[in-house]
């Protein structure tokens, strides 16, 4: 950092004199600020940007760490990827998830955003333990709600047949083992969109819910015709953003169903990783994760114009 | 006859508002705090209480035994000082890279500054477990698998993106008079950046690393794939240990283990949390509006 040290006392001459010094200084200036910025982008060209074009590049090898195998074989494992009944499985759970998952967030999350925005004694109270699932770690709530599913001594069974004398079963049945991965998600996951959403409930300005009281709307109505629609753009930015993170979802499968039964609840990373990381086709896992970045840019396609008509419908 | 009528059914209908409040309230607060508890009853009932078919939610007999099993097999002081040194660690060199490109970017307007920007952002759009199979080989060859330096470099990638774009629009907010006169003051860059902006932005700094310590503290498939060895292990990855313990057979008994370890995992991080609510709070919603 010495030489930042004499940039400004240069800065500042070199707008008292000549134009000679004067574009010296500039130089200075812009070298420092490339400098700044530098271990930032190098940082991330080195750790992100490179690997990711890299596994683009292996995705049309055979690579292959245990048989030392790296061969080009064009589109073969895209072929393959066509043509892998996991990876159909993979791709119908994945909208499942997406879908059922961000329409139970967002509808539960404005819920909650609403209660959170009342005044009630306890507040302060009911607005900590909203925090909670959302710092508690998704592997260790994707490892308690294996138990929690469990068909014997589980929470929801427990439950459920206490009010209805009949015991479910959860992660050995293909729907249901769906939706217990989706409500474990939902679980961990809604306290975050309360939170952003009570944000953006304190930010509408008071004079609109007044003028509709005055109006006589009664309170639901003021939400759907006032509350929802001054939010959307918020909404259906925040829709994206969780899509995008459901289809990378890795930690709840691996810890709550690995998956099963079968396929029956594998997303993309969970199959990469087991690809990569159990059977080492390195090759044929790299292809998988150029599908897996395809996916996650259709959603973020798909949703920017969603929310780009969203914009145009407030203005 | 009509106006008392009227009122009387609206002091019912408040009544009765009020009751369906604090109804959905109690729902809300059972539905998070249940399975908690359920976890937490787990690790601290003894014997073979866990199992009792229907449940037991109050239970018969509290003993430690399951945490003496843990603290004795496995090493858990070890990897909650790995898991602290590498989240605290990662945490303060972003922060400080980040402070560095934020400030250049939103001040010194140099070219290519929005394409760093952009950049930043495509960069984070590419899936992470796209990139993992070439660093892994590279790792391999680097000799960076299971080793502090080799983790600390993967867990500060993944927080640059945000909190550079986060840090340069709390930059651009402060007014840039302030920096302007300690230029004219005679102030160098350093201290202008150490003795004027930073003392500026620090609470939005101190919430970024409290929030990017959490992240860092829950996060496991990184570990999972480059830190598997006991030297750097840290203790989401404990948790499949203790799965262990005692043999695959004694499934059961196992949950119980896993519960305390599960426990162990979450405490300081939901004392961190409780301690930093409001900040935590203030820092989520700030991310999510830019």
């Amino acid at each position: 950092m010495s030489g930042s040290n004499s940039t400004f006392a240069a800065d500042q001459t070199a707008s008292r004199t000549v134009s000679r010094s004067h574009h010296r200084a500039t130089a200075r200036r812009l070298l420092l600020a490339y400098a700044l910025v530098a271990p930032v982008v190098l940082w991330r060209l080195a750790t992100s940007v490179y690997p990711f074009g890299y596994t683009a590049y292996l995705s049309f090898f055979d690579h292959n760490p245990m048989r030392r195998s790296h061969e080009y074989i064009g589109l073969d494992n895209y072929r393959t990827m066509i043509n892998d009944p996991d990876v159909r499985n993979t791709i119908t759970f994945t909208i499942f998830f997406t879908v059922v998952s961000v329409t139970l967030q967002v509808v539960l999350g404005l819920g909650i955003a609403q209660l959170l925005n009342q005044q009630f004694s306890l507040r302060g109270f009911v607005r900590a333990v909203n925090l909670l699932p959302w710092a508690m770690s998704a592997i260790v709530i994707g490892t308690a709600a294996n138990w929690i599913f469990n068909y014997d001594y589980g929470l929801i069974n427990d439950l459920i047949w206490r009010v209805s004398g009949f015991r479910p079963l959860w992660l050995t049945d293909v729907t249901n083992a769906r939706f217990a991965v989706a409500l474990t998600d939902v679980w961990k996951n809604t306290p975050l969109l309360a939170i952003i959403f009570l944000g953006g409930l304190q930010g509408i300005p008071a004079e609109l819910s007044h003028a509709a009281k005055i109006d006589g709307a009664g309170r639901f109505r003021a939400f759907l015709s006032i509350t929802i629609p001054q939010l959307m753009p918020l909404i259906i930015s925040m829709a994206i953003f969780t899509a995008v993170y459901r289809v990378l979802t890795f930690d709840i499968v691996y810890a709550l169903t690995a998956g099963g039964p079968g396929t029956a609840t594998s997303l993309m990373s969970y199959l990469i990783y087991l690809q990569a990381f159990r059977v080492l086709n390195f090759g044929y896992a790299s292809a998988l994760a150029m599908g897996l970045f395809g996916m996650v840019l259709v959603v973020g396609v798909v949703g920017f114009m969603l929310l780009r008509r969203s914009w145009a419908k407030l203005d | 006859m009509t106006i008392p009528k009227a009122a009387a059914l609206r002091r019912v209908s408040l009544v009765s508002s009020s009751v369906l409040f604090y109804a959905v309230i109690t729902l809300f607060l059972v539905s998070i705090l249940l399975p908690l508890y359920y976890t937490f009853m787990a690790a601290f009932t003894s014997g073979k209480q866990v199992y009792s078919k229907p449940l037991d939610y109050v239970p018969q007999s509290l003993g430690l035994e399951r945490w003496k099993t843990i603290f004795d097999e496995l090493p858990i002081w070890r990897y909650l000082l790995n898991t602290f040194l590498i989240s605290s660690v990662s945490t303060v060199i972003s922060l400080l890279i980040c402070f560095m490109a934020a400030y250049s970017i939103a001040r010194l307007r140099f070219p290519g500054a929005n394409v760093v920007l952009i950049g930043l952002l495509i960069s984070s759009m590419l899936p992470w477990v796209s990139s993992v199979v070439p660093l892994f080989e590279m790792y391999q060859d680097l000799h960076l698998l299971n080793t502090f330096q080799g983790l600390l470099v993967l867990y500060v990638s993944a927080l640059l993106p945000f909190t550079t774009w986060l840090l340069v629009s709390f930059i651009k907010q402060l007014p840039v008079e302030i920096e302007e006169a300690a230029r004219v003051d005679g102030a160098n860059f350093v201290s202008l950046l150490w003795q004027i902006v930073l003392p500026m932005i620090f609470p939005a700094m101190a919430t970024l690393f409290v929030i990017n310590f959490i992240v860092n503290w829950n996060e496991f498939f990184t570990p999972l794939i480059f830190a598997r060895g006991e030297g750097t292990k840290v203790i989401t990855m404990a948790l499949f240990d203790a799965q262990s313990i005692g043999g695959a057979s004694q499934y059961y008994q196992n949950w119980g283990t896993m519960s305390a370890v599960a426990i162990v995992a979450t405490i300081p991080i939901f004392a961190i949390t409780l301690i930093f609510q409001r900040r935590i709070t203030e820092g989520i919603t700030a991310g999510a509006v830019k």
